[in-house]
């Protein structure tokens, strides 16, 4: 599904995209095209972009291209698909029940979980003053998404 | 093995009853659902018709500016019944309710929806009722109007309503008026009165020769009420025409008075001007305000002033904070910058070009020392 949402392959294009989203989400997908979890989860993404393209943007990152190794390791990327979540150039850390904030992890079982964390993030920074300590989200249940506010 | 064709799919009609689409077919009608709409429905209807019966029984005179404001709808023959052009209040729905068409209608819709055909009576005015009201109304009539009889019959046949049967009583007057011609016109097309009503003007009407239907009533008007006891056909046309203009002509409505207007479209204004310019106030005080702000100047001034902003540093990276890092996010990026550097040292070291040499003893390398020295002491 990748040909529905754009694909970043360079680092000054998520650069680009990072600084140009000004008030929206910004949901970045790492991983690649023909991985099976990575295509559940664009599948999911693709099909919810349009929903929620009033409050956030959504794009996908080729981990396989070199100029792009260096948020790889700059966001720990080890295991794929990654997702993290930008506000106004700021990384928006989440907890989502494992030790990793930074990131997603995996892909979403339904359209609407996606959307629901989306419009939350989205509330929560939108409502939230700016703080040493960033926003985080806990999710209490990734599996079924049920959301618990967490400043 | 017989085959019991337990559904059987008929094609989608709508219950006028349920407002729905059903593919029921005749079974529909005998859905607990339907019977409860249909007994809501008839109530409904009953209520409207409450009033009518009230003035079938007591008839009186429909005031003009009254008449607009009573229409009812027929829910059995889909139709608008409204009194414009009838003298007695709900005339025209009690002549429509006794009309033979209204009956077969009304016959057609309990066989369809169900109901009972011991309905039909509480829907129609019976033959007997009609014929009551009429004579009342004709005594009602010449109490209030002795000398008026046929310019009054007349009237009741220059009604609007289409869906009355020719009043053959009406006809037979004008036959000896010799106005025959002129009611075949006038019975089916519905006019408003455009004109004053004056000698003057009619004159010029005729001359005009504008075949306008209602000028040809107010011929008529004209002509016959010479009276004054006739001023119920006179004043109605001249008070129709007291306004600057109605309905037909798209003047404003009375209620609606200037200098209210003006208000209202100030505030409208006002409305329109708040929702282009403020779509969402957003929190001032949200994550990554000041950047936002920030950027957005500079979008806006690379658009405007043409500027080609330098492309950001390639070096530059976003605010991160790492998985296992405490403490600010800077110290993250300088931890990674740290890194970066290690990274390139080891890589820069590590490419170097490994020559590949043959094996030379320890001994033969010193061999070889000596004789290049003596090789460059012989040179110098």
């Amino acid at each position: 599904m990748s040909y529905l949402l754009t694909t970043l392959t360079k680092k000054k294009e998520i650069d680009t995209i990072i600084r140009d989203t000004i008030d929206k989400v910004l949901v970045l997908r790492f991983g690649r095209a023909m991985d099976a979890l990575c295509l559940q989860l664009d599948d999911i993404l693709a099909k919810s972009s349009r929903d929620v393209s009033k409050f956030a943007d959504v794009a996908l990152v080729d981990i396989d291209s070199e100029d792009v190794q260096v948020y790889v390791k700059y966001f720990d990327i080890t295991l794929i698909p990654s997702t993290v979540f930008f506000f106004n150039a700021h990384h928006m850390k989440m907890d989502s029940g494992t030790a990793d904030h930074t990131k997603w992890v995996g892909a979403f079982h339904r359209k609407q979980d996606f959307i629901d964390v989306v419009e939350v993030c989205y509330l929560l920074f939108l409502s939230n003053p700016l703080n040493w300590i960033m926003p985080s989200i806990q999710i209490v249940d990734p599996g079924s998404v049920d959301i618990i506010m967490v400043a | 093995m017989k085959k019991k064709n337990k559904k059987q799919k008929s094609e989608f009609d709508f219950c006028k009853v349920c407002n729905r689409n059903h593919d029921e077919g005749q079974r529909h009608k005998y859905f607990p659902s339907h019977t409860n709409s249909l007994s809501k429905f008839f109530s409904r209807f009953q209520n409207k018709l409450t009033e009518v019966r009230f003035f079938l029984k007591n008839p009186s005179f429909l005031r003009l500016e009254l008449a607009s404001r009573n229409r009812l709808w027929c829910v059995f023959c889909d139709c608008d019944i409204d009194e414009l052009g009838s003298s007695f209040a709900c005339q025209n729905a009690i002549n429509h309710l006794a009309s033979g068409d209204h009956l077969k209608n009304l016959k057609h819709f309990l066989w369809k929806y169900g109901g009972g055909m011991d309905r039909v009576d509480a829907f129609r005015i019976s033959q007997a009722d009609i014929a009551k009201w009429e004579t009342k109304c004709k005594s009602l009539k010449s109490e209030a109007a002795p000398c008026g009889g046929t310019s009054q019959g007349l009237q009741s046949g220059l009604s609007n309503d289409i869906h009355k049967e020719p009043d053959y009583e009406n006809l037979n007057n004008y036959e000896k008026n010799t106005l025959h011609h002129l009611n075949s016109n006038i019975s089916n097309v519905v006019m408003p009165l455009q004109q004053h009503t004056n000698e003057y003007q009619v004159s010029r009407l005729e001359h005009s020769g504008v075949a306008n239907v209602g000028s040809n009533m107010h011929v008529i008007t004209s002509t016959l009420s010479v009276d004054p006891c006739d001023g119920t056909s006179l004043w109605n046309a001249n008070n129709l025409m007291e306004a600057g203009g109605n309905v037909h002509s798209g003047a404003p409505p009375p209620w609606f008075e200037e200098t209210q207007g003006d208000q209202l479209n100030v505030q409208l204004n006002q409305v329109s001007t708040l929702n282009k310019s403020g779509k969402l106030k957003l929190n001032p005080k949200r994550v990554g305000a000041a950047w936002a702000e920030k950027r957005k100047m500079e979008m806006e001034m690379e658009k405007r002033g043409g500027i080609v902003k330098s492309d950001c540093d390639p070096n530059w990276l976003p605010n991160f904070g790492r998985v296992w890092q405490s403490g600010s996010r800077k110290e993250s990026r300088k931890e990674f910058e740290f890194e970066k550097q290690k990274q390139t040292n080891v890589h820069s070291l590590s490419e170097m070009p490994m020559e590949i040499k043959p094996y030379v003893s320890k001994r033969m390398r010193k061999i070889r020392v000596f004789k290049m020295r003596i090789r460059s002491e012989l040179v110098d």
